[in-house]
């Protein structure tokens, strides 16, 4: 259920602020502590974006922001408002898969998955910048995100193959049923 | 459930520097700038500081985010975030290329996106990567208040554990140095068990500069030489001073005179035998490197 402030004791005013998630606009009204995580997954619905430590260290809740990656655990909603957000969801249009989660599939890179999206937005970004890294590049850039199940070396393997597939020109595949 | 925080607070965002100043001068106290909020997000998240209002400076940092030369100093904008210091000329300069040691291993890809120059040292903390190499570049920190312009040398900028020498009125908008001469250069060395994502538990910056294979000036800085908070080893830098750059003279000033003022503290991290241990090899390395780079043209 959505929260409701009008229900609520809490007297901190509602702020409101546009958010362009995933290439849509969204207003909605937030509270001044409300940490963009918070509204990104509850108030708007984009679950893929995780919380692992809520503290900066693990890397399962970044998104870009205008391009830039950044932790939406650290994040105020309301430093967000105007601003273009790019979650795992909008990596590519409806029944489509970006050629990172293709990578990630063909690789069996992740276990039990809770990292993916935090990988996959930050393997995005890396490609955007520099569409043939190398492996000590790909270790740096994911650096600050940490898989819990350890399947690391296979999350490489995938950030590799996504990495050829871009240079290939192939940025989106069809999802088989 | 959508807040984590035990405590609740209020936003301001400023739409220039005037109105936060204003907002500082009539509000004081009760406001906490914020700047990438690492540092302070966690705080208010662990329930450590309790804050009523914050001052959200992001808005300023078309203002305030900046690096360039002038009158001989290189001025950084206190809003400036380690990727932008990571993109600029400065990392590029053998003389800064201590910069570039501290951004390699500053906390991970995604927070050098909001972490800023002038937040690095408003923490206080002794594990402050920037603090401690911006202390070997005898640098300045700029405030602005309403009632105007202070501005403080960086080894009296640290009072305490994250105390920090800022009136509650007063804003951080620049850190400075004179610029260094052609043949000096600067190393910085954080040792943990892991390159990237690390506190350390040693940090030591070094500044070189040398006049054949004489040392003209020296400036050596740690995370603590015995308080919490960083600070320069001046009787081992003066020790140095005129010497001649050997192995031995090293090796003299950090068996000999380093440890006449340091004390380290023995934690669940690391034990202060090993730390002063740590200190000693930390600074011997960061020299060489300062060493080899003012030697590479
Ligand atoms: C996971 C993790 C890893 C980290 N790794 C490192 C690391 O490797 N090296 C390192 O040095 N630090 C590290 N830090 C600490 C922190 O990220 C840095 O100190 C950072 O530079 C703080 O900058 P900020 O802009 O986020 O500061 P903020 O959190 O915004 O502010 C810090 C303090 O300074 C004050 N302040 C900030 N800007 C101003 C201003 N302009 N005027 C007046 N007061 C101001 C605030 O009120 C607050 O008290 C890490 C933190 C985390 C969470
Ligand atoms: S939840 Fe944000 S970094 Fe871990
Ligand atoms: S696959 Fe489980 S945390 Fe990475």
């Amino acid at each position: 259920m959505a929260f409701d402030p009008s229900k609520s004791w809490d007297t901190y005013p509602d702020i409101e602020i546009t958010l362009n998630v995933n290439g849509k606009n969204y207003k909605v009204k937030v509270k001044p502590y409300e940490r963009l995580i918070d509204v990104l997954r509850y108030k708007l619905g984009f679950t893929g974006v995780k919380e692992g430590c809520g503290r900066g260290e693990c890397g399962a809740c970044v998104v870009l922001m205008d391009g830039e990656l950044v932790p939406s655990c650290l994040v105020l909603a309301v430093r967000a408002n105007g601003k273009k957000i790019i979650t795992v969801e909008g990596l590519a249009p409806e029944g489509k898969l970006h050629a990172v989660q293709k990578a990630f599939l063909d690789t069996f890179a992740v276990q039990c998955g809770f990292c993916f999206p935090g990988f996959a937005i930050a393997i995005k970004h890396l490609l955007d910048k520099n569409p043939n890294p190398s492996e000590e590049e790909i270790k740096e850039a994911l650096s600050g995100n940490l898989c819990r199940c350890g399947s690391y070396y296979r999350l490489i393997k995938a950030a590799k193959l996504a990495s050829e597939y871009v240079r290939q020109g192939k940025i989106y595949f069809d999802v088989k049923r | 459930m959508s807040t984590i925080f035990i405590h609740r607070f209020d936003v301001v965002q400023p739409s220039s520097l005037e109105e936060a100043l204003k907002i500082l001068a009539e509000e004081g106290e009760s406001v906490t700038p914020m700047a990438g909020g690492t540092d302070v997000m966690i705080l208010i998240r662990d329930g450590v500081i309790k804050v009523k209002k914050i001052l959200d400076l992001w808005p300023l940092r078309s203002q305030l985010s900046y690096i360039k030369r002038e009158d001989g100093y290189v001025k950084i904008g206190a809003l400036t975030t380690v990727t932008e210091l990571e993109k600029s000329w400065l990392v590029n300069d053998k003389r800064y290329a201590g910069f570039r040691d501290v951004i390699i291993g500053f906390a991970t890809p995604y927070l050098r996106s909001l972490a800023t120059v002038g937040g690095n040292i408003g923490t206080g903390h002794p594990l402050s990567d920037i603090g401690v190499l911006l202390l070997t570049l005898d640098a300045e920190v700029v405030l602005l208040s309403a009632d105007g312009e202070r501005i403080v040398p960086l080894k009296e900028f640290y009072l305490g554990k994250r105390k920090i020498n800022r009136k509650p009125n007063e804003l951080i908008t620049e850190v400075r140095f004179k610029e260094a001469p052609g043949n000096s250069s600067t190393a910085f060395i954080k040792f943990d068990r892991r390159r990237g994502h690390s506190m350390g538990y040693v940090l030591v910056a070094a500044y070189l500069a040398l006049k054949g294979n004489v040392i003209e000036d020296v400036k050596i800085a740690f995370d603590s030489i015995g308080r919490p908070y960083p600070e320069r080893a001046v009787k081992t830098e003066s020790f140095l001073k005129g010497k001649e750059f050997s192995l031995e003279n090293i090796r003299k000033a950090y068996n000999e005179v380093l440890p006449t003022e340091m004390s380290r503290i023995s934690d669940y991290r690391a034990s202060a035998e090993y730390r002063l241990d740590l200190s000693k090899v930390l600074m011997k390395r960061a020299l060489l490197r300062a060493k080899e780079r003012i030697e590479s043209r």
